[in-house]
């Protein structure tokens, strides 16, 4: 049985005031170096904050030292002691417990047996599990750490915010001292993040040490008393959160100066492209998602809809696109209404889309780029000759796409499933512009992506503003929706708490619209 | 919590066959008396033949739980049962005697059989990352061609000798309590096997450490990985269990008629594949999956029995498609049978 | 990194290159004529016969397997008579592996060809049984009861494959299951209605009547029932198969939306509705398959029909679910069949082992990394390794 105090023989005694050290960590990929000589060092009860853009390394230092990858060179040090970790079970029994970005929970089992999996309480000699005492042992934990928790729900029925407690709580079952939590505020509600804050208050008062991987700036300085930054698979630099500012980490994570504001406002705009009118749309369970929304987007206008994931954005945006059928209101597009046009007919008229959901949306991971190429376009007259596909045209403006979105590899026969993240997005995001479309609807266009390709993506949809496209862009990146957009609209459960001017709007007061309050006092739910 | 939906579940599905039956009953002109004539059949001898013929349901069924939820679906389960049945009975008919001492030898050697084709079939899946469609399919194939291939080879035809088969036992004092004494407790083997079966196959299920990490293996196999379980071992349990399951109703089948039959579809003419519906029906509980290879297994009795009643013309064939079309509209229109998420997915665990 | 492998087989069996996909499918070959020739071997040392084929360490063994192999060959193609019987079996293996290819190829598994054939090929001989007494018994007869009885198949067919394809899009039941379930249900239903309502009640067997002479398509090879115009037929529609989904939006629709219904729904294609036309096209040919059965070769319906549509599965999937891959594969395992009953009248060696032998082709070629490992022991290995992130 795991000792839940986490005092382990032998460790004991040992005062090193570093919880977790790691030396000249390297760790080769094939063709890729992830992390090239690291050195990582955590103090004891402090959190940690490891920075960095998407693939600068943070996660695989964190794999090692959870036991899921081995380095190729280098050491750990837990509490002091060499370690050498060939799975997680190893880095468990050493007291590290990770939370994954993708909570590892099994959704039809408890709370309490999700808690103890793989370490369940047995009775009768082991024979049988002892579900009274997991649950026992379920609720102790969480009344320790003061989660609110019930250790018999099922994880089918948790809120998201609940799933990240219990991940924690499994951890802490293990007897882990050392805690990793990769991205832990993606999901969350501004306020939830406080939350999740205070829960690391609760954690260092019980002696936890925490690590956090995060590549939101504000957060780390909030939440962190060091901050190390990761570039390229090296650590830049590890500091005080106390001594340091926004923008010196911003440059040490990407290794030049940034500037905050970049966009290029005041293009002339023209008529109204696209206008929505009291739209209600439901979500697949018959739930309404989407509650009397109305809003119009001009040429050249790039219109921004803010929200934590899940307010209503997605059925929003399948509504526009013909995805999704709306209950009443009316969707006019270029003069007409199409409010009962089917997805065909709105591509057909100019309707681009770029989808969140790459992988199962705008693209099919089985089929190489030249087919993908023809997604949604396979009937316009510039693709097919009636029944027959013209491939010869298909491939040209797939090479064209490749060529001036560097998409890597260059080449229409790699199949989509091959490419990387930032490479399949930056395809989508190519065939869809480049077909002249009036709209453009982007929901989540940087989500996973590599901020190099983020900087390309943005620079081709102000592009296409200036073009005269009008541009619907929908992302729980706050700073990207208040960067690019002329107006913004921040969502809510299913309504536009209000449409702001982005320059004019501090952050304080869009993250009180996200999360329903208006920023004068008066509660969001009229 | 999810029992009492499993039993909301079956009561529905009882409850719909009855008022089918009701219904049936009532409109066919001619039914009602039918009907009263094959209650006229069931009694103790009926009984005792259904649960014989429940054996290689049942078995296939409960086996096929272990494997799926596991996260490897074993569709070859007929093949398996093919094997052990043709196995036991070779082997039988190579010892060459006696009592139940050597038929217990027998069915032991089929569910060896059964066991080395399904260790055969987890390495396929899970090293060499097969389909576990199509490598299902493939054994149920092979047995399908295999086993009258050495019928022929050992007896020079398609069907093997016979060679004697499972006399009943009675438990001592139990098969002395009245009614259910002379069903449950004087039986051959392989019955009280299977009835062993039933609630150790729950509470391995539902009460074991084991079972949790099978289930979380199906549903989600990189969560067991990351919580230091290992998911190969897990699944080699699981698919060598069904494989044991097979074993076991396969041999049992065979060792209780007798005689192997290799002609068709074999003397096992498609039990695997009811033992398939019969676990997607009950939604993956054994229990379930019992009771309702012992309802396919009472019509089959039924069926053989009413050749004997004049007068009374139905026909057999219907009836042998009744499990197919239940578990049809089972997934069509009651629609909860709800496959592990992960079920036929690889699983490579980093590193 | 992604530890799991989302689709399986299908994935990888449209990733392989064609010359991959060709050396997996040759290698599977061979490792079956291998694993076959053992088991033929070892059973020849349990079989008793008149006179041992070989002696070998004081134990004598009936079969042997070089032997077997050339025999096999012989009655495959040796003799005109030969090859005619193998065409005739190829032929309807073009229909019922085209049948489980087109549904394969757009991601969706077609078990139930077997079930769509015994009841198009039920509809076929019915439909001429109603229809033949009204026509003339001459080639005008023929040139409309032969058709006719070939779209009935077809649409009987459809329909019946439609049924899984409904069941996959609306209500979310597995395909395999509902395909395999529905055979058995075909089969029974065949029978009983055959048995009891619509068969030839002369005779205890279970079967329809003859079809008039008119309506047999008649043998192109003496002394066999090959019709090379079914030939023809099936090499016609691997072709349009392949031409379909190679060059037509059509094609391209009903493929996309099998792989990948939310991007099919995404690119303006109605999904479910075209699982149920890839669904329904592949039943067609089964239907067809059964068509082709009462035309060419049994001139009636009978049951226990051989199992040509579970064939179907070890053809497409040696011709690695590729329309014009199917032509060879549909060839190799016609002359499996055609050479099979040469080898029990000149060797004794039962013909179930050429069930085995098709059993271990599938088994090998489902498990493609198997050769991929061989490969890379062997230093052929092209790559080094899968990683994907």
């Amino acid at each position: 049985m795991i000792d839940q105090r986490g005092v382990r023989a032998g460790d004991e005694g040992r005062e090193s005031t570093y919880a977790v050290k790691m030396d000249g960590i390297t760790k080769r990929f094939p063709g890729v170096v992830a992390n090239d000589d690291v050195d990582f060092a955590v103090e004891r009860g402090t959190v940690h904050a490891l920075v960095g853009e998407n693939g600068a390394g943070k996660t695989t230092l964190m794999n090692i030292l959870y036991g899921l990858y081995e380095p190729t060179e280098g050491t750990v040090h837990v509490d002091g002691v060499p370690r050498e970790f060939d799975s997680p079970r190893d880095a468990m029994d050493a007291g590290i417990g990770m939370i994954h970005q993708h909570f590892m929970l099994i959704e039809p089992m408890t709370v309490a047996e999700n808690v103890v999996l793989g370490a369940e309480p047995t009775k009768l000699f082991g024979l049988l599990t002892d579900e009274d005492a997991a649950v026992e042992v379920t609720r102790d934990l969480a009344e320790r750490y003061g989660f609110d928790i019930d250790p018999t729900d099922r994880i089918r029925e948790t809120s998201v915010g609940e799933q990240q407690r219990v991940e924690i709580l499994k951890a802490l079952y293990r007897g882990a001292e050392t805690l990793i939590l990769d991205e832990p505020t993606a999901v969350l509600t501004p306020q939830e993040v406080e939350g999740l804050y205070g829960m690391f208050d609760e954690l260092l008062g019980e002696g936890k040490t925490i690590i956090f991987i995060t590549h939101k700036l504000g957060e780390a300085l909030r939440a962190a008393d060091r901050i190390s930054v990761l570039r390229d698979g090296e650590l830049i630099a590890t500091v005080q959160a106390g001594e340091t500012t926004r923008e010196e980490l911003a440059s040490m994570m990407v290794g030049r100066d940034v500037l905050f504001d970049v966009s290029s406002k005041a293009v002339e705009l023209g008529d109204t492209t696209l206008a929505v009118e009291d739209l209600v749309v439901d979500d697949d369970r018959g739930i309404r998602a989407v509650d009397s929304v109305s809003f119009s987007i001009d040429d050249g206008e790039v219109f921004g809809v803010a929200g934590v994931d899940g307010n209503g954005q997605a059925e929003l945006v399948e509504a526009l696109t013909g995805l999704r059928s709306a209950e009443s209101g009316a969707i006019t597009f270029d003069g007409a209404d199409v409010t009962d046009h089917s997805r065909r007919q709105r591509i057909a008229d100019g309707m681009s889309y770029v989808a969140e959901d790459r992988q199962h949306r705008s693209l099919v991971m089985e089929y190489d780029l030249l087919r993908n190429g023809l997604l949604g376009c396979q009937r316009l007259p510039a693709f097919s000759n009636g029944p027959l596909v013209d491939w010869e045209a298909t491939g040209q403006y797939v090479d064209d796409v490749l060529e001036q979105y560097d998409v890597r590899p260059p080449d229409r026969s790699a199949l989509a499933r091959s490419l990387s993240g930032g490479n399949q997005q930056k395809f989508v995001v190519g065939r869809e512009f480049e077909r002249d479309p009036s709209l453009v609807v982007a929901a989540q266009p940087t989500r996973g992506v590599d901020i190099g390709s983020i900087e390309f993506i943005h620079n081709r949809l102000l592009d296409l503003r200036a073009e005269g496209a009008a541009i619907l862009l929908v992302s729980s990146k706050l700073e990207e929706v208040q960067r690019l957009s002329d107006r913004m609209a921040v969502m809510y459960d299913g309504r536009f708490m209000d449409v702001v001017d982005p320059d004019e709007v501090t952050e304080e007061e869009v993250g009180l619209l996200m999360a329903g309050e208006q920023p004068d006092g008066g509660a969001g739910d009229r | 919590m999810a029992d009492q939906r499993t039993v909301r579940r079956t009561a529905g599905i009882v409850a719909g066959l009855l008022i089918a039956l009701v219904f049936l009953l009532v409109i066919v002109p001619g039914a009602l008396a039918i009907g009263l004539k094959l209650l006229g059949i069931i009694d103790a001898s009926y009984a005792r033949s259904a649960l014989r013929l429940t054996v290689p349901i049942a078995f296939a069924g409960m086996g096929g739980i272990f494997a799926e939820k596991s996260g490897v679906i074993n569709i070859g389960l007929e093949g398996l049962l093919i094997i052990s049945a043709f196995s036991a009975i070779a082997v039988m008919w190579f010892i060459g005697g006696g009592g139940t001492g050597a038929r217990m030898i027998a069915l032991f050697g089929g569910v060896l059989a059964s066991l080395v084709v399904t260790l055969l079939f987890a390495i396929i899946c899970i090293e060499f990352k097969a389909d576990q469609i199509i490598a299902g399919l493939a054994v149920w194939l092979i047995a399908l061609g295999f086993a009258p291939f050495g019928s022929i080879v050992i007896w020079e035809t398609v069907n093997s000798d016979s060679v004697g088969s499972f006399d009943s036992l009675a438990m001592p004092l139990l098969s002395d309590v009245p009614y259910v004494g002379d069903v449950l407790f004087t039986a051959t083997p392989p019955v009280f096997l299977m009835l062993a079966a039933v609630p150790f196959s729950w509470y391995l299920l539902n009460r074991t450490a084991f079972g949790k990490h099978l289930q979380a293996s199906g549903e989600d196999p990189r969560t067991l990985d990351t919580a230091g379980v290992s998911v190969r071992k897990v699944r080699y349990m699981g698919v060598l269990l069904s494989g044991l399951y097979c074993g076991i109703g396969g041999a049992g089948l065979a060792l209780n008629a007798g005689q192997f039959a290799g002609g068709g579809e074999t003397i096992t003419s498609g039990r695997g594949w009811i033992g398939l519906t019969t676990y997607l029906i009950a939604n993956y509980n054994p229990v379930g999956a019992f009771l309702a290879s012992f309802g396919f297994a009472g019509l089959d009795a039924l069926q053989l029995q009413i050749q004997g009643v004049p007068g009374v013309e139905l026909s057999s064939t219907l009836i042998e498609i009744i499990p197919y079309v239940a578990v049809l509209v089972v997934l069509a229109f009651v629609g909860k049978t709800r496959m592990p998420e992960s079920a036929g997915e690889h699983y490579e665990s980093e590193e | 990194m992604s530890g799991q492998d989302p689709g399986g087989l299908l994935d990888r069996l449209v990733d392989a290159t064609v010359i991959e996909r060709i050396v997996i499918s040759v290698a599977s070959l061979l490792f079956a004529v291998v694993v076959g020739g053992v088991i033929v071997t070892v059973s020849g040392t349990v079989a008793t016969c008149r006179e041992p084929a070989f002696v070998l360490a004081d134990r004598e063994f009936c079969y042997d397997p070089i032997e077997l192999y050339r025999t096999l060959f012989d009655g495959a193609f040796g003799s005109l008579i030969n090859l005619g019987l193998t065409l005739q079996e190829t032929s309807i293996l073009l229909f019922t592996g085209l049948s489980v290819a087109v549904a394969f190829r757009a991601g969706l598994f077609n078990i139930g060809t077997q079930g769509q054939m015994v009841l198009g090929a039920l509809g076929s001989a019915l439909t001429i049984g109603w229809v033949a007494p009204s026509l003339p018994g001459n080639i005008a007869g023929t040139l409309v009861i032969v058709p006719l009885a070939v779209l009935v198949a077809t649409v009987v067919g459809g329909l019946y494959g439609a049924l899984p394809g409904v069941m996959k899009a609306y209500a979310d039941a597995h395909e395999v299951i509902t395909t395999i379930m529905l055979n058995f249900v075909a089969m029974g239903v065949a029978f009983y209605l055959v048995r009891n309502h619509v068969g030839d009640m002369t005779t205890d067997s279970v079967q329809t009547t003859p079809i008039p002479e008119f309506a047999r398509l008649s043998p192109t090879i003496d002394g066999t029932r090959f019709s090379v115009l079914v030939l023809l037929f099936g090499l016609l529609a691997a072709a349009l198969i392949y031409l379909l989904y190679e060059r037509t939006v059509v094609g391209y629709d009903l493929r996309t939306s099998g792989l990948a219904p939310e991007a099919a729904d995404y690119g303006g294609v109605d999904a479910k509705r075209n699982i149920v036309g890839s669904m329904s096209l592949s039943g067609a040919l089964g239907g067809i398959a059964g068509a082709m059965y009462v035309l060419m070769v049994h001139y009636r319906w009978e049951t226990d029909m051989p199992a040509l549509g579970f064939d179907g599965i070890a053809v497409s999937i040696l011709a690695g679910n590729n329309p014009l891959g199917v032509i060879p594969a549909a060839l190799l395992f016609g002359a499996l069949k055609g050479g099979s009953l040469q080898i029990d009248f000149a060797l004794g060696i039962p013909p179930e082992l050429v069930e085995v032998l098709r059993g271990f082709i599938i088994l090998f070629v489902a498990m493609p990394e198997f050769f991929r490992m061989i490969g890379n022991y062997a230093g052929y290995g092209t790559e080094g390794g899968e990683t994907d992130g």
